[in-house]
């Protein structure tokens, strides 16, 4: 069985066609990379599967169980860090098993681990504002990795990175993924990044947003950064690119439409 | 060093040094204008026979039970507002209308409810204290970030779970700004409160001292409720440091 899988997912917004038809199948412990131009309805994707946002058609289910709201089954990787400011790090990463009523000394020896995965050894008790932004969105992973969920939803959690700080954190997260290897939905507007990380990556269009195409990533794991330089990791970059670059001028030359 | 903080003290020291030279070459009239050295003497003065004290301690207890009820009741007012749509449209022309109103208009009114006791000035300062307390509290309930309510609902958080994890303690900066707001307030109640009858307090002493003529003894009034503010506010700001750091850069 799928570990997720959507069957004719649609959203619409009054006229507006953001999603339209959208058939998803992802194995248990697969890493999917979702790429598009803006307006092609990546997010609201990955939201409906969050169970934040309902969707207008179709249905999400994970492991063959409809989805019908949130639930601790999948851990959200926010673009935003929102982290609660008035909280200590360990404590912003024991929200969910706070939520769950599962916050017992055994969550905290987890979590408390978790954040060491991460690379936050001996900040447990720094506040966000103590941070920087690479150490707030290693946070945001660790809270979403507590809940230990079936399946890790991220949402372009590296956007506001410098290119510097990007790039280490990408390795981080694989090296972090390849841990667990827990299957996981990675929303980028980076093709790199995409084709970096994933076993697999869906190639959004827009106007109704639906797959124009699935890319197989049969890179060898683990991936050095050094293999972003191989003519292999290149000529993804460049089919993917060819795949949407239509799509993202009419995006650039009519975005508020 | 601290060219702010020298400025500060030096702008002081001017200050009371052409206030002591006007009152004592330009007016030279204690009738209407007290030097600060005669206002020292004077608090010396009422201090040493311990009249001072009688003074404070009566509308120091006038201003602390009434501040402590006002704050609770706004807080609870500003909940109440802040937790459904509909007690909102009903509670808020009163509250927008109290607010606005200069309830220390009332001030006789309170007092011919309830006599020229402690109540009527715990009355004034309640008045004065609780609105912008409750405007507070609920413009701090309202404000709860979005993105923070959508991080802890993708936890699968009741509601119940995000007022007391998130609203709550978002609003907790607003609610300490009121109850700061309420302090000036506060002050101000006591004194107009005690204005319109009482026995003992230093709106008493103030009223007493202009009656009179007194003007060291109704500056020194004036002096120490001022010192009385600033001190009161200099503790909340400590307190909001402690308490709500996350605020402060």
């Amino acid at each position: 069985m799928p570990k997720l899988q959507t069957v004719g997912l649609g959203k619409r917004f009054g006229d507006l066609d953001v999603l339209r038809g959208i058939d998803v199948t992802v194995p248990d412990g697969a890493f999917v990379a979702i790429v598009g131009p803006s307006g092609c309805g990546k997010t609201s994707f990955l939201r409906i599967v969050a169970g934040l946002e309902p969707q207008s058609a179709g249905q999400v289910l994970i492991d063959g169980v409809k989805v019908v709201g949130p639930g601790a089954d999948r851990g959200f990787v926010f673009q935003n860090d929102n982290l609660l400011p008035w909280r200590t790090v360990l404590a912003n990463a024991m929200i969910g098993p706070e939520i769950g009523g599962r916050a017992d000394a055994a969550a905290r020896a987890r979590t408390a681990a978790l954040l060491r995965l991460v690379g936050l050894a001996g900040f447990e008790n720094y506040y966000p504002r103590q941070l920087s932004g690479g150490m707030r969105q290693r946070v945001n992973l660790a809270r979403a990795l507590a809940i230990d969920p079936r399946i890790l939803l991220m949402d372009e959690p590296f956007s506001a990175l410098d290119a510097q700080t990007r790039e280490i954190m990408q390795t981080e997260l694989l090296r972090i993924w390849e841990q667990g290897r827990k299957t996981a939905l990675f929303v980028t507007h980076q093709i790199d990044e995409a084709v970096y990380l994933a076993d697999q990556v869906l190639v959004f269009a827009r106007r109704p947003g639906r797959i124009r195409e699935i890319v197989p990533i049969n890179l060898p794991r683990p991936r050095p950064l050094s293999i972003k330089r191989t003519p292999q990791f290149v000529a993804l970059v460049d089919h993917i690119w060819g795949a949407i670059e239509e799509d993202v001028r009419a995006s650039v030359f009519n975005a508020e439409t | 060093m601290h060219p702010r903080r020298h400025a500060g003290l030096i702008s002081v020291l001017a200050g009371l040094t052409l206030w002591e030279l006007a009152s004592r070459v330009l007016i030279d009239n204690t009738l209407f204008l007290a030097a600060p050295s005669q206002i020292a003497r004077a608090i010396i003065g009422l201090a040493r026979s311990g009249e001072l004290w009688r003074h404070v301690w009566v509308s120091g207890r006038e201003f602390a039970i009434g501040y402590v009820v006002a704050s609770v009741l706004g807080i609870l007012l500003g909940l109440a507002l802040a937790g459904n749509e509909v007690r909102r449209a009903a509670l808020q022309p009163w509250v927008s209308g109290f607010y606005a109103t200069p309830t220390i208009a009332l001030a006789p009114l309170f007092i011919l409810w309830t006599g020229i006791g402690i109540w009527s000035k715990i009355l004034v300062v309640v008045s004065l204290v609780i609105f912008p307390v409750a405007i507070n509290t609920e413009a701090g309930l309202r404000t709860t970030s979005a993105r923070l309510v959508e991080m802890l609902r993708s936890f699968g958080a009741t509601r119940r779970q995000i007022f007391l994890k998130l609203s709550l303690p978002s609003a907790i900066p607003f609610i300490l700004a009121g109850l700061k707001l309420g302090i000036g307030r506060g002050l101000i109640g006591v004194v107009v409160g005690e204005l319109f009858g009482a026995r003992a307090g230093l709106g008493q002493l103030i009223t007493q001292s202009a009656e009179a003529f007194d003007m060291p003894d109704l500056f020194a009034g004036v002096v120490v409720l001022a010192a009385a503010g600033i001190g009161l506010t200099a503790c909340f700001s400590w307190i909001e440091r402690r308490a709500v750091p996350w605020t402060q850069d």
